[in-house]
């Protein structure tokens, strides 16, 4: 095996720790659009929260499950946002790719905490 | 006794105290949290909390087992509420809960007194929901991952819209469909058409609609959609509007979301749209309730339940060779009529050893239940007999 230099250990814990530093600052990102896109909406899609109840959003609406209660993995987000669920209308043309995917990482990281 | 299915790779099973988990949103990794063992909520704490698997508050299926002979009994009955169960502080008196009949050549509302004084009859049909045996599909889909539970029969009692619409002096003008509007309500800031549940179905429906006040000699539940409940025998469930505020027969189908790209037949992959098929008539299906798992050796009764949707049954048959050989079984008890289903059985001798068993009905018109159903969308009207199919296990 090639030997790396205490320089290059050092160097390359650097570039580690801000990689880490990059990705941690986009998940709390990430995390507030899909906060934000669950509190208004967007795309003409209204707000998440005037159906759902979600502690961490402080959304009590009653309309459609409580997803404190629900605590739907991230999968299951994404298919009722594309497809609906029954009275849920299919909200999949409203919202990018990434915007459904901020959604849902908010709503599976955050339901029932 | 426990539970088996022959459900395939998305499904799991059974448990020692004769639980089917909701397992296939699970293994999908759709992350269902249902679950068999959770209090029922509160708007439903009057029925039998070991009857239900538990998909989420307002969707609870029936298990297998449960489900009743001839009759679904109230407390068993499975539960899909699209949106949440008025309560009775909203609902008021329910004798005096009113419906708006329009489209008609008098207008007029109507309390439940008024239409109960008008006529009456009853009618037994199969209610179900568009997506029971929507786990039985390999592809993945949104909603509730219904197998059998998601259907019961049931005793109407109502009064006739015909009689209705005859006593407002017909229907007026040409048209096309009776549109039924819940009365839900509805979240501010929203347009309504987004959410609200109003179905239109096409205008021949009524002839056998009525408007129901009484499920199985009770008082309509409210979560059942009490005080008055639109019901179209023969149709799927969404179609039988709950706490019905309006009944209009119209020239267009109504522009309500729920209709117009909800409860479409479609491909995979395709977005839903008024010009697909929409989820109306029930087609002809069975499925085997007893055994579904263990058996002893010597005679065995099969039973099941089997429906023609809006046909008569002709027959139905029994294989316990996964579907190489069958054999014709007997209808047990009444004939509820066409909207009804039947219980059926035949006594087989089993040997010892693992047997596929599945059932398949005939109507009088010729409709066979298939071996599969294609795929579609949403995950609709599966009356496939070979995923409906159990394993059972005689020691």
């Amino acid at each position: 095996m090639k030997r790396i230099s205490g320089r290059r250990r050092a160097a390359l814990s650097i570039i580690a720790i801000s990689m880490a530093a990059v990705f941690s600052a986009a998940t709390a990102s990430a995390d507030e659009s899909g906060r934000q896109i669950f509190l208004e909406g967007g795309g003409g899609m209204p707000g998440c929260a005037v159906c759902h109840t979600l502690s961490d959003a402080g959304s009590d609406g009653d309309i459609g499950p409580n997803l404190d209660l629900m605590k739907p993995d991230k999968a299951r987000v994404r298919i009722a946002v594309y497809d609906g669920v029954g009275v849920m209308p299919a909200f999949g043309e409203f919202l990018s790719e990434a915007e459904i995917d901020a959604v849902a990482d908010y709503v599976a990281g955050t339901a029932g905490e | 006794m426990t539970e088996s299915t022959t459900i395939p790779r998305r499904h799991f099973i059974v448990g020692a105290a004769g639980t089917v988990y909701a397992g296939a949103a699970i293994a999908a990794g759709t992350g269902s949290a249902a679950a068999d063992d959770a209090a029922l909520p509160d708007y439903v704490a009057w029925k039998e909390p070991d009857a239900f698997i538990q998909h989420s508050p307002k969707t609870l299926e029936t298990k297998r087992r449960e489900i009743g002979s001839l009759l679904t009994p109230n407390d068993v009955l499975f539960v899909r509420n699209n949106l949440p169960s008025l309560t009775a502080e909203q609902v008021g008196e329910p004798s005096a809960w009113s419906v708006a009949i329009e489209g008609v050549a008098n207008p007029k509302s109507m309390t439940v007194a008024e239409l109960q004084g008008l006529d009456v009859t009853q009618v037994a049909s199969v209610l179900q929901c568009s997506g029971n045996g929507r786990g039985f599909f390999d592809h993945e889909t949104s909603g509730s991952q219904w197998l059998t539970g998601a259907a019961g029969n049931v005793m109407w009692t109502g009064v006739p819209v015909k009689s209705v619409v005859e006593a407002l002096g017909g229907v007026a003008g040409a048209k096309s469909f009776m549109t039924g509007t819940g009365g839900e309500i509805l979240p501010e800031g929203l347009d309504p058409l987004t959410l609200m549940v109003e179905r239109s179905v096409p205008i021949e429906a009524h002839e056998q609609a009525i408007l129901a006040w009484a499920l199985n000699g009770e008082p309509l539940p409210l979560a059942h959609g009490g005080p008055l409940r639109l019901v179209v025998p023969g149709y799927y469930g969404v179609n039988n509007v709950k706490h019905v505020k309006r009944l209009a027969f119209t020239e267009e189908e109504t522009q309500a979301k729920i209709q117009q790209s909800g409860y479409r037949m479609r491909e995979v992959g395709a977005k839903g749209a008024p010009d697909q098929p929409s989820m109306f008539k029930m087609n002809v299906k069975s499925w085997v309730t007893h055994p579904l798992a263990d058996a002893s050796s010597g005679r065995t009764l099969i039973n099941g339940v089997a429906l023609g949707g809006t046909e008569t049954l002709s027959k139905i048959e029994v294989s316990t060779d996964g579907g190489s050989s069958w054999a014709e079984a007997r209808f047990e008890g009444p004939d509820l009529g066409p909207y009804a289903w039947r219980p059926f059985v035949i006594a087989a001798d089993l040997p010892a050893g693992t047997h596929r068993i599945a059932s398949r009905a005939t109507t009088v018109s010729g409709a066979v239940q298939p071996e599969d159903f294609p795929p579609n969308h949403r995950g609709y009207g599966h009356n496939g007999w070979s995923a409906h199919a159990v394993d059972v296990t005689v020691s």
